[in-house]
């Protein structure tokens, strides 16, 4: 994915979901802001590669 | 033994003999369904209606069935077969299903270019959006302007002349003369050739480094010809095997053309850029702040409501579980019942029997607190790490002297800057030290209360929703092995805070003037009020007797240390019983209280017809504090703009009351014996002036 296609809060959310489902318990904010970033990272890493 | 010859036609007439046979055996197949006869059967049965040779009929048999479209002659080991079908010649089904339906649903006839799979596949249960039409009237559609269309200036094309003909065009001219050559074209993609024979079959193929070509110029040879020179592979170090058959040549691909590299970094609405090619951490430690508020903004207007909230907490929404009216109805019971505001722990084990221990405990706690929430008959009074349902019908804590709307108005100097309470205690030293040292004045001592000044904002959690109006924490007394109950109202707007509920504990132990501490236990919602302890003492002390709503002097016995230039004794304050407790709501007015109690409490240093009346600062703030809470700042700023305030020149911290001339205004004079109960003073409201009326 090209990073300037994100819209911060609305580009993949849904893999946010789906990890946050997996997880089975409610997340604190700053921990969803983690994984969040790392979806986003992973999503842009491998299209580059 | 040869075939008899036979002509065309009777081939033919054999072959369609043999065909009806075959079909009318084959009657029931379907069209398609290859029908199969063996040689030797057909060769039989015409021989033996003929009564003829097998062999010969064979023969013809196998000649014209072969010469005939609609047979297809096989041979299975040694038997010869032929296969023809109810629909003529036979063709083989293919099994390939290439326009399957569950390939067309899958798999659109255009698909749409996709630049980020999550927003085509979605696990959860897409919510159903209801978007009632709105109708807008013609005439505000009239009055919309057209979208504008932005216009856009043509662009002049260049001439196809000098238009840079693109690289896949050049056609390589064949070399006519070095002197009438062209400029040396840039050979972008590197031509390697066949690397020549080299003993590489013992080095696998990823070892072997090509050289850097460097792009001839091509004025030497035509385009096609270009051709770099052999690859001066570098010794490989193969050991010398046996001598292998000549490899086939290493065809080194060409490198693929890389593109340029995708963007990394993208902006966020108020122009901050995050690159994702920096570590998390980095990024949360720099940006960490905004990105929270800003993904908590988004999923809270996410039409689709994926991921809810409460409070920090984050969960799926089609994960919530739901709660019907019975569940709604017996929490509520259960929280009248106990007479209180619980924990919603509390609520689970009591009433669902749910273990911490259970995988889906979290998740059902998170739902009861999420579904509690939006319920207008519970109201959520919990604090960070403490989650407390309350519920309509509960007996108000702190009881209903004081009411939330007039002690909002009371308190609002706190949220107006006349906030002076870190003066002794900073923030930080507060929050280090978890604990609070305050002064009790009268009317905290009276009713209860305490301000939410910003010492003790430092140091109480503050409200976990937006839009909580209050906490309710525990204040356990560890000299009297005493608890309490008491309501945190957080500001809001241009109201103040304050606490209440502390009314028993103060009567009980304490009296105006005593130095009070609260400090922080190890439960969120659990605080410890202790005071320093002092031998017996008796006093008499300001009281408010509200039967008959007067202000009265009593005597009081105390165990506790008290501030004595702030405990409104008989001895120093006799006069501050000739206060007039007035309405609460007319307390609100702080300028007006101000000139009410300074006449009352002030030394008279005028003349009857021209009073005027001395007081200190000091004594202005007990007095003043009886009636209302203020801080020393709301009375320096009251003092410095009345005009009827002066500051005593001669006197530091003196100030000079000269009430307005009134016609009206008509004076009373009355005895000052200390002890006595005077008649009420009861101000008219012309008395002040209109800038009461205004007020109202």
């Amino acid at each position: 994915m090209d990073a300037k296609m994100i819209v911060f809060g609305e580009t993949a959310i849904d893999r946010l979901l789906q990890w946050l489902r997996a997880s089975g318990e409610p997340k604190d904010l700053t921990e969803l802001l983690r994984q969040y970033l790392e979806i986003l990272a992973r999503a842009v890493r491998e299209e580059n590669e | 033994m040869t075939a008899a010859p036979t002509t065309g036609t009777d081939q033919q007439a054999l072959a369609e003999e043999i065909y009806r046979l075959m079909v009318g055996q084959g009657a029931m197949f379907a069209l398609d369904t290859p029908i199969r006869q063996s040689l030797a059967n057909l060769a039989e049965y015409l021989a033996r209606r003929e009564r003829r040779d097998p062999a010969e009929v064979a023969a013809r048999i196998d000649q014209a069935l072969s010469a005939d479209a609609r047979f297809t002659r096989e041979v299975v080991g040694d038997e010869v077969r032929f296969v023809t079908t109810r629909q003529g010649a036979y063709v083989p089904r293919d099994q390939v299903d290439s326009h399957s339906f569950k390939q067309r649903l899958h798999d659109p006839e255009h698909p749409l270019p996709i630049d980020d799979i999550s927003v085509v596949v979605s696990t959860s249960r897409p919510a159903i959006t209801t978007v009632e039409p709105v109708y807008i009237s013609d005439y505000w559609q009239m009055q919309v302007p057209p979208p504008v269309v932005e216009h856009v200036a043509p662009v002049e094309e260049a001439p196809l002349a000098e238009a840079p003909a693109p690289v896949e065009e050049v056609v390589a001219e064949p070399w006519v003369a070095a002197a009438e050559a062209p400029a040396p074209v840039e050979v972008e993609e590197a031509v390697v050739a066949p690397v020549a024979p080299a003993p590489v079959a013992a080095a696998p193929v990823e070892d072997v480094v090509v050289a850097p070509v460097t792009p001839a110029p091509v004025t030497a040879a035509p385009v096609e010809e270009v051709v770099v020179a052999p690859v001066a592979a570098p010794p490989l170090e193969a050991p010398p095997a046996a001598p292998v058959a000549p490899p086939p040549p290493v065809v080194v691909p060409a490198p693929r053309p890389a593109g340029p590299p995708r963007n990394t970094i993208f902006t966020l609405e108020d122009g901050t850029a995050i690159d994702l090619r920096r570590p998390v951490d980095e990024l949360m430690a720099e940006h960490g702040d905004r990105l929270a508020r800003l993904l908590a903004d988004r999923l809270e207007h996410d039409p689709l409501r994926r991921i809810v909230s409460f409070g920090r907490k984050y969960y799926p929404e089609a994960s919530v579980a739901s709660l019907g009216k019975n569940d709604l109805r017996k929490i509520r019971d259960y929280i009248l019942e106990r007479g209180e505001p619980l924990l919603d722990t509390e609520l689970i084990a009591d009433l669902y029997y749910h273990n911490p221990r259970q995988q889906d405990y979290e998740g059902f706690r998170f739902s009861l607190n999420y579904r509690l929430h939006r319920e207008k008959d519970f109201e959520f009074v919990g604090v960070e790490g403490a989650y407390l349902w309350a519920t309509r019908g509960l007996p108000t804590i702190g009881g209903k002297r004081v009411k939330a709307a007039e002690m909002g108005q009371i308190t609002a100097y706190l949220v107006e800057g006349y906030d002076d309470s870190l003066e002794l205690q900073s923030i930080e030293a507060i929050q280090q030290s978890g604990s609070v040292t305050r002064m009790l004045t009268f009317f905290e001592w009276e009713y209860g209360v305490l301000p939410l000044d910003a010492g003790l904002a430092a140091l109480l959690p503050g409200p976990l929703l937006p839009e909580q109006r209050s906490a309710v924490l525990r204040f356990e007394s560890p000299q009297h092995y005493t608890t309490y109950l008491v309501e945190v109202r957080y500001p809001a707007g241009n109201r103040g805070g304050w606490l209440q509920g502390l009314e028993e504990f103060f009567h009980e132990h304490l009296v105006p003037g005593a130095l009070l501490t609260i400090s922080r236990t190890g439960e969120p919602n659990v605080f410890q009020v202790s005071y320093e302890e002092a031998p017996e003492k008796t006093e008499r002390v300001l009281t408010f007797d509200e039967k008959k709503n007067k202000l009265a002097f009593a005597n009081l016995s105390f165990y506790c240390a008290v501030d004595e230039d702030q405990l409104p004794g008989q001895s120093r304050f006799g006069r501050l019983n000739r206060l007039k407790a007035f309405p609460m709501g007319e307390r609100r007015k702080s300028e007006m209280i101000l000139e009410h109690v300074s006449e009352t409490i002030g030394d008279q240093i005028g003349t009857p017809d021209a009073p005027r009346y001395a007081l200190t600062l000091d004594d202005l703030f007990v007095a003043y504090n009886v009636l209302r809470p203020g801080s020393r700042a709301l009375l320096q700023s009251l003092l410095e703009h009345s005009p009827d305030f002066s500051a005593d020149e001669a006197t530091p911290g003196r100030y000079i009351y000269t009430p307005a001339p009134s016609e009206t205004v008509e004076e009373e004079e009355e005895a000052e014996q200390p002890g006595e109960t005077v008649e009420e003073i009861q101000p008219a409201r012309r008395r002040y002036g209109a800038r009461y009326d205004e007020d109202e």
